[in-house]
């Protein structure tokens, strides 16, 4: 009785009527996966990382011009010196090779006209642009996980303790990344090559982090009495509430120094990775908008 | 059409989220500007006492104070300190989530809101290390999107320090260390390291200034010569990286061991600093640095209950099984030869000839177990503070020039013995019309010199002697 009940279910399946949970996933599941396979092929990000690699890995040598003073200071500091500078390196590498990545992978399809191939399977457009956006996280993160690898040999090779806190710090990076690829993924969605949205990937970087400029400039015209100083405040203020602040990731260099048990430390991390996701979701949204309307 | 309100819907709502994600992140990090601003302020007040009349940091900090007395749990008042509930809270780790919680309390609005305010306008001197507040005096600019970067930057300043080391160019070094910390407050190193070239290595071919030279320094409030005012210069450079990392036991120690120990020999400080360096997470090694620093100022029975402790705690390492009981069995020595100087004292002062009599068997009694103590140990120290036991027993007998024999034998079988053996020696010789040799006789005119007060001190002035 069940087998034949079985069976049915599978019949309505392959019919393409009612697909199960599971089978939703599964086109996005493989489109991720060709992304990711397309994206490390890449030779720009492939560059990118040779470089940010060879900077960590070079980090662990510049302290060895540094003169004969006590062994243990010399120690600490070029344990600072590795960890600023990768830490640096992977911040600008990481989020160069996210915005190169978010921007290019729905124009290139376009462009090379793959899309109309994979648009004309039995797929929905958002699982398309899910599995899409899924495949770029999976390239940054695997392209995180490669540099923050080699850092924390570099680290643990010197100081033999894992080292928490820079994995921390390096999850807060993430989603720091996951907010700018989700809007420059977006933006990408109404392009049909990749230069623009590289460039708009970049100011939403620089956009982003200058958000709290707005609060200051809303600070600066609290007090105003004219029409325009009040139109402007009240812009900048509601602008400066809605957009993502990219600062307040910022603690992330902060908790690196923290002493053991600090309550910032603790507080932060959890409240920045539900930050990230919401933004991710609204850039999502953003993209399916965009993306629905798109004449292909 | 439909849709599109849906998606319109959905947007807004997953903004709207954000932006009170983000309101809430905001006030996180005022708060934790705050936060690390009563931490800087209050370690200032129960260590430093620096107070500014140009910034605004004692009054705000006095607001927060009272208001926390209320708000936070019952903290143990140590002895010797009658400071203010927060101070005492600062100090201690455990209560660090009480401090968070005071900071980010609605009760603590208008005050967290006074500290943002001056943030911007630079009126806070504890404030300049703490990131936010530094954006918000700096005004948001493009400069804070590179706010790591700064941090690279500091060290490739260092590397610039450590050029100029090696080319022999140490006054170039002083104005690039300042730089370096102000990229990076928490460049904890370059405070260490820092610290040290000056102290050390800028003053190593200098001679101590005479007392006659000592001139008064209003910023350092001290009387100093040249070479002193590079240690002051030490000192004041690793208690701004107090202020920026209060919770490092380096910059205590360095503080407490490297500068006012081994450098100035003020053994008062350098108690205090090390009493800081052991109460953050440390070493294993600080603590005995701070029993030698305890036994130096003369405080025995501390010293002494530090190293059982230390025993107690580490009964497996060398430390504990060799190092310790010779200290503790030092200090004991210590303890009795104390006693029986006091008690020596109060015989000699004594006008009733039995109290007299009395105080010179207690002299007595507390010499002989000291001896007992020295002969057991056989160390070259024992050895040496056996000789002087000797000697100032041949001294009452009126037998001077054989307690200054053996008073120069001991001043050269153990180095430590040096200074208290020489200073004896000279007693000795002006009890007894001896003549002093010249090199004595200009230590003399030194001591007495340096009681008197330097040029340029005013008369009301006192000089800083809390470190």
């Amino acid at each position: 009785m069940s087998s034949a009940a079985d069976a049915d279910v599978e019949q309505t399946d392959r019919l393409g009527t009612a697909p199960g949970f599971g089978e939703w996933f599964r086109g996005p599941w493989f489109i991720a996966v060709h992304t990711w396979r397309e994206g490390i092929r890449k030779k720009t990000l492939v560059g990118f990382l040779i470089l940010s690699l060879l900077t960590i890995f070079g980090a662990s040598f510049m302290t060895t011009s540094l003169g004969a003073i006590d062994p243990t200071a010399q120690e600490d500091l070029s344990l600072k010196l590795i960890k600023d500078i990768c830490v640096t390196t992977i911040d600008i590498f990481g989020v160069l090779i996210t915005i190169f990545i978010s921007a290019s992978v729905v124009p290139t399809e376009v462009e090379n006209k793959v899309i109309y191939t994979v648009l004309s399977k039995p797929i929905r457009r958002f699982q398309y642009l899910l599995g899409k956006f899924v495949g770029v996280q999976f390239i940054v993160i695997v392209n995180l996980v490669l540099m923050g690898g080699l850092f924390f040999m570099a680290l643990y090779a010197r100081e033999r303790v894992w080292p928490t806190m820079l994995m921390w710090s390096i999850m807060l990076t993430y989603f720091q990344f996951l907010i700018i690829s989700a809007f420059t993924f977006a933006i990408s969605c109404a392009a049909t090559s990749a230069v623009l949205p590289t460039i708009a990937g970049l100011f939403i970087y620089l956009i982003g982090n200058l958000t709290e400029y707005l609060k200051d400039v809303a600070s600066r015209l609290e007090e105003s009495t004219e029409m325009m100083g009040k139109l402007v405040y009240y812009t900048a203020l509601a602008l400066w509430n809605v957009l993502p602040n990219l600062q307040q990731f910022s603690i992330k260099n902060q908790i690196l120094n923290a002493p053991i048990g600090d309550p910032p430390a603790d507080v932060f991390p959890i409240r920045l990775i539900a930050y990230g996701l919401v933004y991710a979701a609204s850039g999502m949204i953003l993209a399916y908008w965009i993306f629905r309307r798109k004449e292909l | 059409m439909k849709s599109n309100l849906l998606l319109a819907a959905l947007f807004a709502l997953s903004m709207a989220v954000g932006s009170m994600l983000g309101r809430n992140l905001t006030f996180l990090r005022e708060s934790e500007a705050f936060y690390r601003w009563i931490i800087a302020a209050a370690t200032n007040q129960r260590l430093f006492q620096d107070a500014n009349p140009e910034y605004q940091d004692k009054p705000l900090f006095e607001r927060v104070a009272a208001a926390a007395e209320e708000r936070l749990p019952e903290v143990p008042t140590p002895d010797d300190q009658a400071q203010a509930k927060l101070v005492r809270a600062v100090a201690e780790p455990q209560y660090q989530w009480d401090v968070w919680r005071l900071a980010t309390s609605p009760a603590l609005a208008a005050e967290r809101a006074d500290f943002l305010s001056y943030a911007r306008t630079r009126s806070l001197q504890f404030a300049t290390g703490i990131a936010y507040a530094e954006a918000q005096a700096g005004g948001v600019n493009i400069f804070n999107l590179f706010f790591g970067f700064r941090k690279v930057a500091a060290n490739f300043v260092w590397l610039q320090v450590d050029r100029f080391w090696h080319q022999g160019m140490m006054q170039r070094m002083i104005p690039m260390m300042r730089t370096c910390v102000a990229l990076d407050p928490h460049f904890v190193e370059a405070y260490l390291l820092g610290a040290w070239h000056v102290a050390y290595n800028v003053t190593a071919s200098m001679l101590p200034t005479p007392p006659a030279d000592l001139r008064w320094d209003p910023d350092y409030k001290a009387c100093i010569g040249n070479k002193e005012r590079y240690y002051y210069w030490a000192i004041f450079y690793l208690k701004d990286g107090i202020r920026n990392n209060p919770r490092d036991y380096r910059l205590y120690f360095d503080l407490g061991y490297s500068i006012y120990s081994n450098k100035m020999k003020d053994y008062a400080n350098a108690v205090k600093y090390l009493q800081e360096a052991v109460r953050v997470p440390h070493d294993r090694w600080v603590p005995r640095m701070l029993y030698h620093a305890l036994e130096n100022n003369g405080q025995y029975e501390e010293a002494l209950a530090g190293w059982q402790d230390y025993q107690k705690r580490f009964p497996e390492s060398l430390s504990g099984t060799e190092t310790a009981p010779r200290f503790i069995e030092r200090n004991k020595g210590l303890i009795y030869e104390k006693r029986g100087n006091d008690a020596a004292a109060a015989a000699e002062k004594a006008t009733d000839p039995a109290v007299a009599a009395q105080k010179r068997a207690e002299t007595k009694e507390n010499r002989d177990q000291a001896r007992e103590i020295w002969k057991a140990m056989d160390d070259p120290y024992a050895g040496a503070r056996l000789l002087r036991l000797q000697a100032l027993d041949m001294r009452e007998e009126g037998r001077y020039l054989e307690a200054i024999g053996l008073l120069d034998k001991a001043r050269w079988d153990s180095a430590d013995m040096w200074e208290e053996a020489s200073n004896l020696i000279m007693d000795i010789k002006n009890q007894a019309n001896i003549a002093l040799s010249v090199s004595e006789k200009k230590a003399l005119l030194r001591r007495a010199e340096a009681v008197q007060d330097c040029v340029g001190k005013p008369a009301a002035a006192e000089e800083q002697t809390q470190g």
